[in-house]
């Protein structure tokens, strides 16, 4: 009988370890739902974000949503690398633990084929959000999919060239109006400094900061990725043209290490005042204007890409589609979307993609440059929204990177780019 | 098997001991197999699909197309050998240099405790973190590395972006880590030596180099074949350094197997393909693991 009792024993112990072996394993779940109350819906939003100026420009006002709404909202805040991951192992699960997203332009066709973003018609339709009064390439990269909105615009990322003015005077040189001139004109400044000032500091990283980088060579010299008629055109005259220049001006005129560089390191070089142009997202131009980051402010200035194009890019803010309380999340978005926040963001060095926000005299006034960035982005281009783009990025981050390092001429890397395009949709 | 056939009476009682031992066996089985044996399952099921994590289900049964078309992937092979590279330089230097420190730890009798303590440090920081710090560290502009190496006169070099120094740079940092690992074993190993036939060999008139390699390395051998097999592992799965410090480049020099899985799974989002990848990364480790549990085995007997 003894023994009986203490077999029995035994075994409810063992049932409660592995029971709370499976609590453990839910305890995602259970901390989720603490933040819910079932009649009037989330009182706690979660938000995956970029650490970027942007992203603290939006935390610096949550207060006041919370104050509005009685929401809380927690913003984890990390690095770009470790997103599209975290949103993913998100997406295939059966609930969410974010109930707010940020969408990067270039995984804009790859999460709307797979349907991970709620479409938000309904919601703009019975709240009356205007959608209208973003610029129209906002609205076309991360807001609409085939005639589905499936994202508000956050912010643009749209690269141009970032330049010291004092420098450029100094050495009596000017922007060109060609991507050649601009080579020439950066290695002039490294070799006239003997290198303590590099004529260009660039981010050579793979695969998405020597990706978005050179895509304003490619742009700014005439080259694409496709036609007008869809046939794939990387590899041609223009293409080949714009990594050429790209290899020289990386070997010849920016720092020794750029090829591995990252944004942070670049723009730190940057700010430290050891180079004299970088091409950059726009909103790093507030950074190194910011005193405490930059040793440089007041000295830099944004322009249009010598040639002219640069890269169009930006970020949208997506409810996924399994997220637990819809309505909720859409209330932040409209909140967060709304002119006044908008304005408010921008002030503090957002980068907009609302016109009205964009063409504001208090905005403009804090930020004038923002009247370059909007004649800018007329002209620019964007990386083709398809399905396979974060593949794309890969494939041409390596090819661009081979042929920084010398394994393969300019062409071989884009035959070879142009070669593995073909299988991508 | 024999004896519980002659004595019935004490067979009945095995195998009810053997059903108490199943039981308490039963809740860690069943967590190892949701935990390992499903998913390798799975994985294995999925290899053979043309699985993608955007579309729901398995996709299309493709057979060994995956397999075929890993094979041929010319920056597949050139990353098995890339990872190859770097896991005989990093084992052979880190064993040595691990060997070497042990010794000496092993002979100094003051302050042993606080040099173990400091060499043990790079150990506990998580790799992510080391090559955080040792990115900055090595920032080919405004890195203190370079900073200190100007102060002597020798110029800076670009550490990670130089396609001639990246490799080398990762190994470095690599063994810079995993060293304070190998100390700490074959220290180990060295303080649980039976001091009598050091001894003896003293008597006999032994130098010191031959009661090391006559004495120190036949003992120690067990010990030694262990730890080399188990970084082998962990080395030929490296990841994380890979990921923080290059991501692969420059060009393709420091891409290895498990960046390229990376890649394949949780960018293109092709499982079905990063699954026939992490089986052909398999075929590469079990043998060595096999090498493992055997040595391990016969050193109980």
């Amino acid at each position: 009988m003894k023994t009986n009792k203490k077999r029995a024993l035994a075994m409810l112990l063992a049932l409660v370890m592995l029971f709370s072996l499976a609590l453990t394993g839910c305890g995602g779940e259970t901390a989720q739902k603490d933040g819910e109350q079932s009649s009037t819906g989330k009182t706690t939003l979660n938000i995956l974000m970029e650490d970027v100026p942007d992203t603290s420009c939006v935390t610096a006002l949550l207060d006041q949503f919370e104050a509005e709404t009685g929401i809380k909202v927690n913003v984890e805040s990390v690095n770009y690398s470790s997103m599209h991951e975290k949103i993913l192992t998100q997406m295939l699960s059966s609930t969410n633990s974010y109930d707010i997203i940020v969408v990067d332009c270039y995984w804009v066709g790859e999460f709307a084929a797979a349907g991970w973003m709620a479409p938000l018609d309904s919601y703009i339709e019975e709240s009356g959000f205007d959608t209208s009064v973003y610029i129209d390439s906002m609205m076309d990269m991360v807001g609409q999919v085939d005639g589905t909105t499936y994202m508000l615009p956050f912010y643009n990322y749209m690269l141009s060239l970032v330049y010291r003015t004092d420098v450029w005077e100094e050495q009596g040189l000017e922007i060109p109006d060609n991507m050649e001139d601009y080579v020439e004109a950066c290695k002039q400044i490294t070799a006239n400094t003997s290198g303590s000032m590099a004529g260009a500091v660039m981010q050579g990283l793979r695969p998405d900061p020597i990706a978005m980088e050179w895509c304003n060579y490619l742009f700014s010299c005439g080259g694409d990725f496709y036609d007008e008629n869809g046939n794939n055109i990387i590899n041609n005259e223009a293409g080949v043209k714009a990594l050429e220049l790209y290899v020289d001006n990386m070997t010849n005129s920016a720092p020794a290490g750029a090829a591995g560089f990252g944004f942070d390191e670049a723009f730190n070089v940057m700010a430290q005042g050891n180079a004299a142009s970088y091409v950059t997202y726009n909103w790093m131009l507030p950074r190194l204007e910011n005193t405490d980051e930059s040793s440089v402010a007041g000295l830099c200035d944004i322009t249009p890409m010598p040639g002219g194009v640069s890269l169009n890019a930006g970020w949208g803010w997506a409810i996924p589609h399994n997220a637990a309380d819809k309505d909720a999340s859409w209330k932040f978005l409209q909140w967060v979307e709304s002119f006044d926040v908008c304005k408010a963001r921008a002030i503090a060095g957002g980068s907009p993609t609302r016109s009205d926000v964009m063409s504001d005299a208090e905005v403009l006034e804090a930020c004038p440059y923002l009247e370059t960035v909007k004649t800018i982005m007329e002209d620019s281009k964007m990386i083709p929204i398809m399905e396979d783009a974060p593949q794309l990025i890969e494939v041409l981050g390596r090819e661009l990177s081979e042929a920084v390092a010398g394994a393969k001429t300019p062409q071989e890397a884009l035959d070879t780019l142009a070669k593995e395009m073909a299988n991508m949709k | 098997m024999k004896s519980i056939h002659k004595h019935s009476g004490d067979s009945s009682i095995r195998t009810a001991r053997r059903k108490d031992f199943l039981l308490f066996m039963l809740p860690s089985l069943i967590a190892l197999m949701l935990v390992l044996a499903i998913p390798l399952a799975y994985s294995l099921i999925t290899s053979f699909f043309d699985t993608n994590l955007k579309y729901q289900g398995l996709g299309e049964f493709r057979g060994l197309q995956n397999y075929i078309e890993v094979l041929k992937d010319t920056y597949f092979t050139e990353s098995v050998l890339t990872t190859l590279k770097f896991t005989v330089c990093v084992v052979v230097l880190e064993f040595v240099v691990g060997l070497v420190i042990a010794l000496l730890l092993n002979n100094i009798y003051k302050a042993r405790n606080f040099f173990f303590t400091i060499i043990i440090v790079p150990m506990m920081i998580t790799p992510i973190a080391v090559g955080l710090i040792w990115r900055l560290l090595l920032h080919s502009d405004l890195g203190i590395v370079n900073y200190l190496l100007s102060l002597i006169g020798i110029s800076g070099k670009a550490w990670l972006a130089d396609s001639s120094l990246a490799l080398g740079t990762v190994m470095f940092i690599d063994i810079w880590q995993n060293v304070p690992y190998m100390v700490l074993v074959i220290l180990a190993g060295l303080v649980t030596l039976p001091t009598e036939p050091y001894e003896a060999a003293a008597i006999d008139g032994a130098s010191r180099t031959q009661s090391f390699f006559r004495l120190t390395v036949p003992m120690m051998m067990p010990t030694f074949s262990v730890v080399l097999l188990l970084r082998s592992i962990t080395a030929l799965k490296t990841y994380d350094l890979i990921f923080v410090l290059t991501r692969g480049g420059p060009g393709t020099t420091t891409e290895v197997i498990s960046y390229h899985i990376y890649q394949q799974a949780f960018r293109y989002l092709e499982i079905g393909k990063a699954s026939a990848m992490s089986y052909l990364l398999l075929l590469l480790i079990v043998p060595i693991a096999f090498l493992f549990i055997r040595i391990s085995r016969s050193r109980t007997t």
